[in-house]
């Protein structure tokens, strides 16, 4: 009887763009990291972002309650809004992101060096939430340097990046500025070809124009080359609710097959 | 809004530099926008700069070749490489892009109060041009045929040649100030005279005695001091008690002007002796003292007198010097310590000193004097208590440099202005002359340091033969590549980065939080804009967070809305909202297999 100890708590932008990097994700931190559980819910940042902030601590408290559910003493994310809302939100558990802990576990097996071969290079945005948080920063460009891909390093990156465009819900709220900031960062890259290591960040730079990719891609998939096909700007919102049910699938199929 | 975020607003609002003037602007007593014509020169439009220029200087091309420019020495450029050529980029554009055609002349509507104005120097000039603007009789009282005070009868021709002076003064006629020249307040009318007959009076004389120490033999023939000779010389290139062989004791730019002066009449032997034992201690500026030798001066650094040496006849024969050892004491006290065991003797016929102006009283002996001889008046008004009579400039003993005395008149302006008005003279003065500036920038040691622009000069064997002007200014090429050097000193860092700040502020953060705080009704969008990147915050020398600021006002709005945000376009996050936590969208799964504690009931 292996006992949860952490779990894996993808979010909602990673499984709503692709449920199949958190199905790999799980298998592989199964694999590498045996008591590993995972939740699926969303952290509820958005509410608070809004400024709803009895709701979102109604909302916070659902998802503390699953966590004391499963005893986990670690959560593991892959979204930085998470990474920053959990590390205030849930004092007890230590909170880890995915990009530091890749450096100590290791790149799912076959996949270092997968991209030295590429003929492209990837402009790195870095997020803005965890500016402050250089070990992930190292962590990310560890995950690129073993993977084999050439990083471009913009001209605002790590403690200095600028947000993506995103954040605090503007899109919604003023669509055209939202967009004209989207446009700059994404511009300020010289490749065509940009990673994230956040959906919506993605989905942000693939407004701006460019050809992005979630680093999960990376990890996960490839190599990819100038003549790989790109995911588009995003799915559209019953095409992301599909997505998000069947990570909800993906999990209950990793974490029942013994 | 709670407490605590209207304290983080106000907080900003007081601290924030967005607003604050450039190093040089503050160091301006005029305040001038060095900032913004410089750059237009940078970027060629010459036109613009000058038209900027004459929004708060009437004499552009005056200061441009004569201002000390404090703006210069406090120029942030100076930290990497040189300061910024200030005065020649501003004498530029005057010269060569100002047109007399284009002068504004409008003044507001005639007022019937009089003002008369004692002195046509730079403080007097400027308080008659600034009182005329708004409407009153004013008039200027001179006992000089010509305008200008010490810009004309005290800096040399060939440094300020006189048609400019003419020509730029010529705007004051222009708005209607009237002159009368040639009377000497004292002796052709009277100070009560001028209090009986007009409403106010402003006292801008200057000081034009020139100080004579009391070594021996300050009284021979042939002694003389410097203000005496640059007048003279200055209306008629002539000194003819002067002697062939002089030396001008003093180690400022009166002295240095004074013995280039004397340098071009006829082919004198020139000698300057002052305390300082370099130039760079002395109070002239360094290429004062370097074109001064370049057309034969023999300084003497180091030295100080000890007599005046005559004949018979009390004539001048020679001046014996002794070694000055040091200057100042600790304290920074004038105090000069001598090695009299180390002497020279200069033989000379003729001595100038020029140790320093004070003020010619004669006339004056019904205003209050101070303990230096100085018009006594209230420092924040320039009154004279009890009186409508107002005193500027040189004479008040607040100003040395010609930017200072326009300053000053200025000043003297804005009090009469307000008496006539019955306003209050005493608010809101804090910032009428130069000041420290709130703003602190940090430069990159990066920046390339390109040479600042040097004017060019006529040759030295030339210009000793005359007094028309040395030095002949600058080209285009030169104006924009001196002007592309400024280093656009500002904070507003911020708002340079974030574009929803660049697109819902003013200036800078501090315009907008100060309309919250007045309580104006602020577009929800704003707060809604804001990324919550942090990144204003980051950038802020102060680290102002602007965000939470935003933060808070979500909330406000969201409280008033019932629960909810105010933007349209969120209606979509609750939606994501609800269905990211509804049981259709979340699972919960222990590592496999699974031990899990059963759902608690009441968890909120
Ligand atoms: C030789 C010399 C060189 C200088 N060089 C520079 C320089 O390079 N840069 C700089 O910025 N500053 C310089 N200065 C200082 C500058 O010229 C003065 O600070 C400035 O001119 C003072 O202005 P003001 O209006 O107070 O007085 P002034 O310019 O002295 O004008 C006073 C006027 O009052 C008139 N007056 C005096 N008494 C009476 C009376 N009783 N009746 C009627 N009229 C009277 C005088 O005739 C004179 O026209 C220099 C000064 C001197 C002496
Ligand atoms: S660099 Fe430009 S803005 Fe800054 S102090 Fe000098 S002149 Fe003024
Ligand atoms: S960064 Fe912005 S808020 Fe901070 S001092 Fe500068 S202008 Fe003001």
């Amino acid at each position: 009887m292996s006992a949860t100890t952490r779990v894996f708590f993808p979010g909602c932008s990673l499984p709503s763009y692709n449920p199949e990097l958190v199905e790999k994700t799980l298998a592989f931190l199964k694999e590498r990291l045996p008591g590993t559980g995972s939740i699926l819910k969303c952290c509820g940042k958005p509410t608070k972002a809004l400024g709803q902030m009895d709701l979102f601590q109604e909302r916070y408290a659902d998802v503390q309650q699953e966590i004391d559910r499963l005893e986990a003493d670690e959560i593991i994310v892959a979204c930085q809004s998470c990474y920053l809302t959990m590390k205030a939100c849930s004092p007890n558990q230590k909170v880890t992101s995915l990009w530091t802990l890749m450096p100590e576990i290791g790149l799912p097996e076959g996949m270092t060096g997968i991209g030295a071969d590429s003929d492209i290079t990837f402009a790195l945005h870095d997020s803005c939430p965890t500016r402050d948080e250089s070990d992930i920063h190292d962590g990310v460009r560890w995950i690129m340097r073993e993977l084999g891909y050439e990083i471009e390093e913009l001209g605002h990156s790590r403690g200095l990046t600028r947000c993506c465009g995103f954040g605090g819900m503007v899109l919604p709220a003023n669509p055209e500025l939202a967009r004209e900031i989207m446009e700059r960062r994404a511009q300020e890259a010289k490749s065509d070809y940009m990673v994230t290591y956040c959906a919506a960040c993605r989905m942000s730079m693939a407004i701006g124009g460019k050809k992005a990719l979630h680093l999960l891609d990376l990890v996960f998939g490839g190599p990819w080359t100038s003549e790989s096909t790109y995911p588009e700007v995003g799915a559209n919102p019953i095409h992301a609710w599909g997505n998000r049910y069947r990570a909800k699938k993906s999990i209950k199929k990793i974490l029942t097959t013994v | 809004m709670t407490e605590q975020t209207i304290r983080t607003m106000q907080e900003l609002i007081d601290g924030c530099m967005g607003d604050a003037a450039p190093y040089c602007q503050a160091a301006c007593p005029m305040h001038t926008d060095v900032r913004g014509y410089v750059n237009l020169i940078g970027e060629g439009r010459f036109g613009e700069a000058i038209a900027l220029i004459r929004e708060k200087l009437f004499l552009p091309a005056t200061l441009g070749r004569i201002c000390a420019h404090p703006c210069e020495d406090s120029c942030k450029r100076g930290e990497v490489g040189a300061p910024m050529a200030i005065a020649a980029l501003k004498r530029f554009v005057a010269d060569n892009y100002d047109d007399p055609a284009k002068w504004d002349t409008a003044i507001e509507s005639e007022k019937p109060e009089s003002v008369a104005i004692i002195g046509s120097g730079p403080a007097g000039a400027q308080a008659a041009f600034d009182l005329r603007r708004k409407g009153y009789q004013v008039t200027i009282i001179d006992r000089l045929p010509v305008v200008g005070g010490m810009l004309r009868v005290g800096i040399p021709a060939y440094r300020l040649p006189r048609d400019i002076i003419e020509l730029e003064y010529s705007l004051l006629k222009a708005i209607g100030v009237q002159f009368r020249m040639n009377t000497h307040v004292g002796t052709d009318v009277t100070m009560e005279e001028l209090a009986e007959s007009y409403n106010a009076v402003i006292v801008a004389v200057g000081a034009h005695t020139g100080i004579m120490p009391p070594v021996p033999g300050h009284d021979a023939n042939g002694v003389f001091d410097a203000v005496t000779l640059l007048r003279d010389v200055s209306m008629t290139e002539r000194f003819d008690a002067l002697g062939s062989r002089v030396l001008v004791v003093g180690g400022g730019n009166v002295a240095i002007d004074a013995a280039r002066s004397v340098r071009r009449l006829d082919d004198r032997v020139v000698h300057l002796a002052c305390l300082e034992c370099n130039a760079g201690c002395m109070p002239a500026h360094d290429w004062e003292v370097d074109e001064a030798l370049d057309e034969g001066v023999s300084m003497h650094q180091g030295w100080g007198i000890v007599s005046i040496n005559t004949d018979r006849m009390n004539a001048v024969e020679s001046v014996t010097l002794k070694r000055c050892i040091s200057v100042f004491d600790a304290a920074g006290r004038f105090a000069p310590v001598y090695d009299d065991g180390e002497r020279k003797t200069i033989a000379v016929d003729s001595v100038v000193f020029a140790i320093g102006q004070k003020v010619d009283g004669r006339g004056l002996d019904s205003l209050p004097r101070t303990a230096r001889g100085h018009i006594a008046v209230d420092e924040v008004t320039l009154q004279i208590p009890g009186t409508s009579i107002f005193a500027a400039g040189d004479a008040t003993g607040h100003s040395v440099i010609a930017v200072e005395a326009m300053a000053e008149g200025r000043k003297a302006a804005r009090s009469v202005y307000r008496m006539f008005r019955n306003e209050n003279m005493r608010e809101d003065r804090d910032f009428e002359r130069a000041y420290k500036t709130a703003l602190e920038t940090e430069i990159s040691q990066n920046y390339v340091r390109t040479p600042r622009v040097t004017s060019r000069l006529r040759r030295a064997s030339e210009r000793v033969g005359d007094f028309a002007e040395v030095d002949l200014g600058i080209e285009d090429a030169q104006a924009l590549a001196e002007g592309g050097r400024c280093l656009s000193c500002e904070c507003r860092n911020c708002v340079k980065e974030c574009l929803m700040l660049e697109r819902y502020t003013d200036t800078c953060p501090k315009d907008l939080f100060q309309k919250i705080l007045n309580g104006e009704e602020i577009d929800p969008v704003i707060p809604y804009s804001c990324n919550m990147c942090s990144m204003c915050t980051v950038l802020c020398p102060k680290n102002y967070r602007m965000q939470d600021v935003f933060m808070e006002m979500r909330k406000d709005l969201v409280a008033q809305t019932g629960g909810k945000s105010p933007m349209k376009g969120h209606k979509a996050i609750y939606m994501h909202q609800k269905l990211g936590f509804s049981k259709l969208f979340n699972i919960t799964r222990a590592a496999s297999p699974a031990r899990v504690a059963p759902k608690k009931e009441t968890v909120r």
